[in-house]
Parts: structure tokens; sequence; C-alpha cells
């Protein structure tokens, strides 16, 4: 169709190649100024700058996680030229949201996820595969390992960290002081645990204990697998296809919590609850002791309690925790793979660790960062620190169906250890977890 | 006048009523349809279309992203492997009827006590309708956080009156306190809703009817009896037909109020059906699940509309 | 207007009367009358804390707001348009189909919402609707569709033939007689259906959350449960208090204006004038 004039093509392919030097000229620039203006340090972005491309991305996350996300977007979109447009959805619902948009092949460029469902995301087919780009970052063998593991499949590497929750005990040093217990000196034991809990109790009234969610299957895993690790125990093996929940470990620590019920020590609202008021029960000031997350620090000191952070033991000593929060990836439908890559590598470097997250009281997800100064300067944070490298993130690719789910068999193996004959619950729910883990 | 050049050869000749009834009734039918048709542009491509591929989706695998494949009946059959499902189906049974008879009561004991002007009655709808002014899914929050023993004050005033010695756990200590908490939640919701429907229904019967029985020497349930009630037909009719359908597909009040719980004792048919959907994401499964509900649904209804008809008539 | 003739001892009965309706009134107003005040206390005494927070959230309660007066005028329009004109159909005319339309759109009512709403999300996508408020909007309507139908077909039906008649002699076709006789006398049927829509559409919050993608385009509902969730998982009360008391303002006030609709004999003042 082309009716060019023998001439023409010659002009033509002269004019593409001037456009061609010019568009390499402007791209190296571009890119030479990106490194010089977001980097710190030499261990910065990683080196895909020339992704900054003034792409608009699309990113989703769960009202939880906001502040965090919002934190790094923010910063992010201040010295870059993608933008990237965040969108917060409820809690609950998040999970529909993204089956909903994967259903439709609508998903955003770049999505978080509750940390145990990332499994079932990544078998799904959610995420793109970023194992070769991952791997270019320097500091890759320091980002939260367990949290990197539950986002492998096969070798490949399809998200990474984004928000991190660690579970820790909360402590109310003037309950304790009434007490006559030291606020200086939590407890380095589930069995401690439980002795001061009860001491606080005797103070009557409102006062109570201590509190756990239990009608709230991730809750109770949240709060008490740590202990079972720090005895040595496991909840289940490696590849999440079977449960050992009736070990002798597990038997303990629930036999503890759940003999503190049945004191009446743990407040009775604890059977009821089933996630959506635990903050609030936490900061009435009226509790002694009790797990919780590590997000919930600033919110329980803007309610004037003086609280202290102590890592979970187990029953007999040692410590752990249970590796929490979000990772993000991103999207198998996205177009903007290299830009959304440059949001997510860049949130995983110093700057944006430190001074971003850090700063504002996160717990970040880069270990060999965790000395940081504004780390250093709360002795909380410090604690919360020190404990990541001793837990946990537990690994099954139905976790959701089987744990976290109201209708799961965890949550009816929780409440019958919790409140019914406890080793019988636990022997139960070992089979009823088991082949629900294998379901498919 | 415009029909009657449509007409077949073979009646023109007759000039008698019949045609001009025949002409009216096309006409009418025509009309009928020119009033009907947004409503079916509506229902056919907004719900038709889509049930389509819901029906569509239950005879495939259908996995969240690749490509669905072909797998009848098995998403059917797996119904009656699923124990979750059977009991949800029992459990939404009872809760059926006894959310219907306690709302029903309720919603019309509230419609008659305000039929009539008198007195601060304007307050008293005002005060029994405002519950309908929030949304479902924060009201069952609402309801979390009030029979909640460590932030809700049901528990602290029941106790100061003396109803309750100890807190009592509303919403997973049975399940049949767990049940209460949530007939109360939805009575609490949609009792003042249906008041209003009801009302429009109650309003519509001639004051006359009313004093022409008083004066036969009527007492007030002879009155309800044989006139109120028969009146209302149609209006109860679709109160009813409202509640039943809402309470068999009831979800929001058990997966934000108990969980389903405790130990899936509440837990409802379109509970079994989210979870398929959104947490095993087997959305053939699902649609399998609401295709067969829908089916009973269609069916109970077109009983329901029938036998609720035939009496008016 | 005449009142059914008062009866002996109306003063015992009429103070039991009040102490019963009284009593109901404060069980029903408790919920919420506990919500307006937890909402405006702080650890600090009161204040209105919580509602400046509230408005202050992520894209600003005007960007919300906006977005959900439009989704809400749209379906109650929508509505109001569909029903009465589809109403005026089944409850005056007969056509082929009229059941097997009438059964359909019932139907709506029958399919567990979560079901129904991927299929909608994909088909909105195809009309170019996807992330858009007219898109929502038209859901909604349709979702309204079954209980408004019915209410109208209910009402027309109950029209007495005579008045039908009467407007039909003046000449004016069937619409005329939509338009200026008939009604009036279904007005009660259509300002609950108008109301009907509003609430359900100014607090959606499931269709609106699926359906929508950007948080420009949220509704006050998905705003508000969102900014609930915000503290790591757990609700945080007081947000949720202080929004339900504030998107419950709007239908007090539109209810308390819409009082006048239901007073008896409406339909007998229609006949005689």
């Amino acid at each position: 169709m082309s009716t060019a004039m023998p001439h023409q093509p010659a002009r033509r392919s002269a004019r593409r190649a001037v456009f061609a030097v010019l568009a390499a000229a402007v791209l190296a620039a571009a890119s030479t100024a990106g490194c010089s203006s977001s980097s710190k340090s030499p261990s910065a972005a990683g080196g895909a700058t020339s992704a900054d491309d003034g792409a608009q991305l699309t990113m989703w996350t769960r009202a939880a996680t906001e502040s965090q996300t919002e934190a790094l977007v923010k910063a992010y979109n201040a010295g870059h030229k993608n933008q990237v447009k965040l969108t917060t959805y409820p809690n609950e619902q998040y999970p529909d949201k993204i089956a909903t948009s994967a259903g439709a092949h609508a998903l955003p460029d770049i999505f978080t996820s509750d940390v145990v469902f990332a499994p079932n995301y990544v078998s799904q087919g959610l995420w793109q595969d970023v194992t070769s780009r991952f791997d270019q970052l320097s500091f890759k063998g320091d980002v939260a390992p367990s949290i990197i593991k539950t986002a492998t499949a096969d070798g490949k590497v399809y998200a990474v960290p984004h928000a991190l929750d660690l579970s820790v005990l909360y402590y109310n040093k003037a309950l304790y002081t009434r007490a006559g217990l030291d606020p200086a000196k939590p407890p380095t034991t589930l069995a401690e645990f439980a002795t001061q809990a009860t001491a606080v109790s005797k103070l009557g009234g409102s006062v109570k204990g201590t509190y756990f969610g239990g009608n709230c299957g991730g809750c109770v895993e949240f709060t008490l697998w740590p202990s079972i690790w720090a005895d040595g125990g496991a909840v289940m093996n490696d590849a999440g296809t079977q449960s050992t929940i009736d070990s002798p470990q597990a038997v303990a620590v629930f036999k503890i919590y759940h003999d503190l019920y049945a004191a009446g020590v743990a407040a009775p609202a604890s059977k009821d609850e089933n996630g959506t008021t635990w903050l609030g029960a936490l900061q009435t000031g009226n509790i002694g002791i009790a797990p919780g997350p590590s997000s919930w620090l600033p919110l329980i000191k803007a309610k004037g309690i003086d609280v202290g952070v102590a890592p979970i033991p187990g029953v007999n000593g040692g410590q752990s925790t249970f590796v929490g929060g979000d990772v993000a990836g991103v999207s198998v439908t996205s177009s903007h793979a290299a830009e959304a890559w440059d949001f997510l590598s860049w949130t995983l470097g110093d700057q944006a660790q430190v001074e971003v997250l850090a700063k504002s009281g996160e717990i970040i997800a880069r270990t060999d960062l965790a000395q940081n100064k504004y780390a250093a300067a709360d002795p909380n944070v410090v604690t919360i620190n020190q404990v990541m490298g001793k837990g946990q993130t537990p690994y099954a690719l139905n976790f959701n169906a089987t744990y976290n789910d109201p209708q799961s068999p965890w949550t009816t193996t929780v409440r019958g250890a919790l409140f019914g004959d406890t080793a019988a619950a636990l022997a139960s729910g070992q089979s009823a977890i088991t082949s629900s883990l294998n379901q498919h | 006048m415009s029909l009657s050049t449509l007409k077949e050869p073979s009646a023109v000749e007759d000039a008698r009523p019949r045609r001009p009834l025949l002409t009216i009734r096309r006409r009418r039918a025509a009309q009928g349809l020119g009033y009907a048709a947004p409503t079916a542009a509506v229902v056919s491509v907004f719900f038709l279309a889509p049930l389509v591929l819901v029906v569509w989706m239950s005879l495939n695998h259908w996995p969240l992203l690749g490509n669905p494949t072909l797998s009848f009946p098995t998403n059917y059959t797996d119904i009656g492997d699923n124990t979750l499902f059977r009991g949800a189906v029992w459990f939404t049974l009872r809760y059926t009827v006894v959310m219907t008879v306690v709302l029903f009561s309720v919603a019309f004991g509230l419609a008659l006590l305000v039929q009539n002007r008198r007195r601060g009655v304007g307050f008293l709808r005002t005060a029994f309708f405002l519950p309908a002014a929030v949304g479902f899914a924060t009201a069952s929050l609402l309801f979390l956080g009030l029979l909640s023993n460590e932030i809700g004050p049901v528990n602290p005033l029941l106790t100061h009156l003396g109803i309750i010695s100890r807190p009592v756990s509303w919403i997973s200590g049975s399940p049949n306190t767990a049940l209460g908490s949530t007939v109360a939640l939805v009575t609490w919701r949609f009792a003042g809703f249906n008041m209003l429907i009801l009302l429009t229904g109650l309003q519509a019967i001639p004051v006359e009817l009313y004093e022409a029985a008083r004066m036969d020497g009527a007492n007030r349930v002879q009155i309800l009896r044989r006139i109120t009630v028969p009146l209302m037909r149609p209006t109860i009719a679709l109160v009813l037909i409202m509640m039943i359908t809402g309470s068999l597909l009831a979800f929001d009040q058990f997966y934000i109020l108990t969980g389903g719980g405790p130990d899936n004792s509440t837990t409802s048919v379109v509970m079994v059906i989210v979870r398929e959907a959104f947490v095993r994401f087997n959305l053939g499964s699902a649609a399998a699940i609401s295709v067969a509900v829908l089916g009973v649904l269609v069916a109970l209804n077109v009983v329901q509309l029938s036998i609720l008809r035939r009496r008016s008539r | 207007m005449t009142r059914p003739p008062r009866r002996a001892g109306t003063k015992a009965a009429s103070s039991g009367y009040y102490v019963t309706t009284g009593a109901l009134a404060i069980l029903f107003l408790f919920p919420l009358l506990w919500s307006g005040w937890s909402s405006v206390r702080t650890p600090h005494g009161f204040s209105l804390q919580n509602y400046t927070d509230m408005f202050h959230y992520r894209d600003g309660i005007g960007t919300y707001l906006i977005n959900s007066i439009a989704v809400t005028s749209m379906t109650v329009a929508g509505t109001l348009v569909v029903s009465v004109l589809g109403g005026y159909a089944f409850g005056r005319f007969r056509f082929p189909g009229r059941n097997a339309l009438f059964l359909a759109t019932l139907a709506i009512l029958m399919v567990p919402y979560p079901t129904i709403l991927i299929p909608l999300y994909v088909l909105l996508g195809d009309l170019g609707l996807q992330n858009s408020l007219v898109g929502l909007s038209a859901v909604l309507v349709m979702f309204q569709l079954p209980f408004a139908t019915f209410m109208m077909r209910n009402s027309f039906e109950a029209v007495p033939q005579e008045l039908e008649d009467c407007a039909q002699v003046d000449g004016c076709g069937t619409f005329g007689a939509l338009r200026r006789v008939l009604i009036h006398a279904v007005r009660p049927a259509v300002v609950t259906v108008g109301l009907f829509a509003f609430l359900a559409a100014w607090n959606e919050f499931f269709a609106a959350l699926i359906l929508l993608n950007s948080s420009d385009k949220f509704t006050l509902p998905v705003a508000a449960v969102a900014m609930e969730g915000r503290t790591f998982g757990s609700i945080d009360y007081p947000t949720m208090q202080a929004g339900v008391v504030f998107m419950a303002l709007p239908c007090l006030v539109l209810f308390l204006f819409l009082q006048r609709s239901y007073v008896r004999g409406f339909m007998a003042g229609a006949l005689r004038g």
C-alpha cells in the first residue's frame, strides 16, 4: 500500500534513526536523573530506575494496613515520575473484591494481601513472577525471609513484604504496680504470664487479668501459636498439609488459656470476641496483660495507657512471634510490570524502610536495618525487632479455608480447646484440620 | 382508531361489539407492553443476562483466572457431599420460620398501633422506622458492639436492672442466644420498614367500613379478621414474600454478628455460597448452589403467590 | 376526614397506649442513642473529634458525599420511573408475558446477592460501565425492582375502575390518565417506593464495593467501613458510630418530611375530590 517515492525511505529511516538516538538520550538522561534523586546510599532502589517513566499505577490494599501503605505511596509519588494511585478497601470484604476482580480479569497493577493468603493467591496465579527482579536487589537476603517463603512457589518469588505486624504481649504498667507486680519484669514463661494475670485480676471491679479472641480463629493462631513455637513445637508440617495441633506443646498452651478463662481471670468478653472489639478492649486500660498485634502499640499509647511490650513466651520459656502483615505483588494482568516493580523495590530500599516506615514507629521488613535510629529510641520497638528473628510465618495453601474463615475447622477446634475439653478438641481438630488442608 | 386498519380480513365484515372489544383489548395489550418495556429492559440486561452466566458457571470448573472447563454435573452432585451445606439448610429453614413469625407479628402490631392520627404518632412512626436508616452491615456491627461484654451497654444495664446476675454471652454463648441475638437485630432493623409497607395497605381501607362494622357491634378481633386482613391480602403477600425470601437468603447478620457460630450452628446457606466463592475460590460450585437455591425459591414463591392471590380474588 | 368515634374508658386506654408505645419507642431508639452518645465521647471528655476525623478521611467527605448523592438520586429516579410504569402495566393491563415478566422481576429477590455480582461485574465491564456511578445506579435500580414493582402493582390494582374511567372520559389516553389522576391515587406507594430506594442506595455497601474500583468513586458507606477498619483489623467503634449518626441524619429528615403522605383516608379523598 505504500506508494512512497524511492528517495523517501532513506529520509524516513534517517528521521527514525534521529528519533531513536534522541529517545535513547532522553532515557539515559532520565535514568541518571532518577538515580541521583532517589538514592541516598548505594544499596537503594536496586537498579531498575529506567522504569520510572511517568506511568500511572493503580494499587489496592486493605484498610488495616492503610497508614503504612499511604505513607509509602505519598513518599514515592513525591520523588518519582511514576504516580501510584491507592484505593483502600474494607478489610473483611477485601478478599471478595480481589476474587471478583480476578474473575473478571480486571486486577489493578499492584495489590496487597494478608501474608497467610499469599500461598493461595500464588497458586491461583494472581501475581507475576518477580524472581529475577528480586534477585537483583543487593539486600534480598535481609528481607523478612519467613514472609518471602510464603510468597514463593517452586523457587519463584511472586510477592514481597509490604507491611509487618507481629504478635506480642501488651501489659499495663499501672495495673501491674497496683497489683504489686514489678512493671519492669514482664513474664518470661507462659506459666508466669498466668500468675501475673491472676494477680492483676484480684484487683477486682472492671479490671481483668487478660483478654483473647475466643471467637476468632485468626486471633488465636496469631497469639497462641508463638507459644507453641517457643516451646519447640509445630502446628503443621512445613508443607502445610498435616496438622500437629494435638502435640503436647499445643495442649499445654491451650490449657493455660482455658484455665484462665474458667477461673474468671480472662475477661468474659473473650468468649464472644471475634476480633472487632479486641482493640477497644485493650484500650479500656482494664486489662492486665494480653497478646495483640504490634501495630496497635501507638493506638494503645494514644489512650494514655502506660503500656509495656514483651515477647510471647512458651510454657517453659523461650520466645517467638507470628510474623504477619501484608505482602504486595505485581498483578498478572498488569501491563506496567517494570514500573510497578520500581515502586515495590523502592519500598524495600533504605530510604523507604527507615525514613518512612521506621520513622513513624512501624516494624520494618529489612532485618539488616533493625537497629536504625528511630527504632533504637523506643525500647518497645527494640523488643519487637529482636523477637522478629525468632518468629515464624506459617505456610499452607488452604490457609483461609482451614484457619481464618469463620466456618473453618480451626474455629471449632479453638472454641472446644478454650472453653471445653482441651485435649479432646485438639485431637479431633487435628484430623478435621488435616483434611481441610488437603481439600481440593 | 389506529388498530382498526390492522384487523384480519375475516373479521372485517362483523360490525358487532366483538370487534371493538378486540380492538380495545389489543390496544390495551400493546400499551401494557409499552409501559412494561422499561421493566423488561432492566430485568433482561441486568438480571437475566448475568443469570445466564451464573448458570453457565455452574456447569463448569471455573478457576479465578484461567479458562473454564466443562464439568457437568460435578458441581451439583458435590452439593450433596457438603456437610456444612446440609447443616446450613436445616438451620436456614428453622431460622426463616422463627424470623418470619416474629418479624411479621411485630411489624403488623406496630402498624396497627400507629395507623391512626393521634398526638405523637409522627414521633412514634419515626422512632420505629429510624433503624432502617442504618445500612444492614453497619447495623450488624452496631449490635455486635451493643452486645459486647467489653464495650457494650446491654449487659451492664441488664445487670443494673437486676434482670441478669452475670454478663451473658449473647453472641456465642449457645446456639439459642446466638439465634436470639440475630432475631433481635433483624427485628430492630426491619420492623419499622415492614410497618410502613403494612401501613400503606392499612390506610387504603376506607374508614366507613370500620364505622359500619362497629355500628353492627363487631369487636376489635372480628374487625381484624373480617375486614382488615382480607383487604390487606396483597400487601401481606408482598411483606411475607420479602420476609421469607430475605430470611432464606440471610447473610450479613450471621457473617458479622455470630460468624456462623457457635460451632456453625448459625451458618446460613448464603454463607456457604460465599465461602465456596471467596474462600475456596470454587466459583463453579458456588454458582451451582446458587442455582439450586434459586430453583427452590422460585418454586416456593410461585406456590405462595398463587395461594395468596387465589383467596383475594 | 372523619375519625372513629371515641368510646368510654379512653383515658385509661389512652395512657396504656402511650406507655406501651413509649416503651417500644425507647427500645427502638436505644441503639441509635447509644451510637450518638458514644460518637461524641473521647478519653478527654466530649468532642466532635470523631466527626472531623471522618470528614478528612482520604479523599474527603465532599467527594464521598457527592458520589453518594449522585448514586442515590439516579437510583431513586430510575426506580420510580421504571416501577411506576411497570406497576401500572401489571396492575391495570393484560398483555402477553405479563405473569412471566412479573415472576422474572420477583426472581431478582431470589438470587443470592454475592453470586450475581461477579457476572454483573463482567457485564458492566463489557458495557463500558465499570467503575462508574451510572453502572452502579443501574444495578441498584435492578435490585429495587422486585419490591417497587410489587408495591406499585398492588397499589394500581386497588384503584377503583371508576377513577380510571373518569380520567379517560375526558379523552386523555392511558398516559394522561396516569399522569393526571392515577398517580395521585397511588401516592403513598410512590412515596414508599421512593423512600426505600433512597435508603437502599444511600446505605448500599457491598455492591458499591465490588463494582467501584477507585476510591474517588467510593460512596459514603464504603469509605466509612474502610475507615472503621484502619486500626489494623479491629473496628474503631467511635468512628463507626459517628458514621452511623452522620448517615442517618438525611434519612431522618427525609422521613419526617414524607410523614404527610402516610395519612389515612388519602384514597377516600381522591374519590370524592
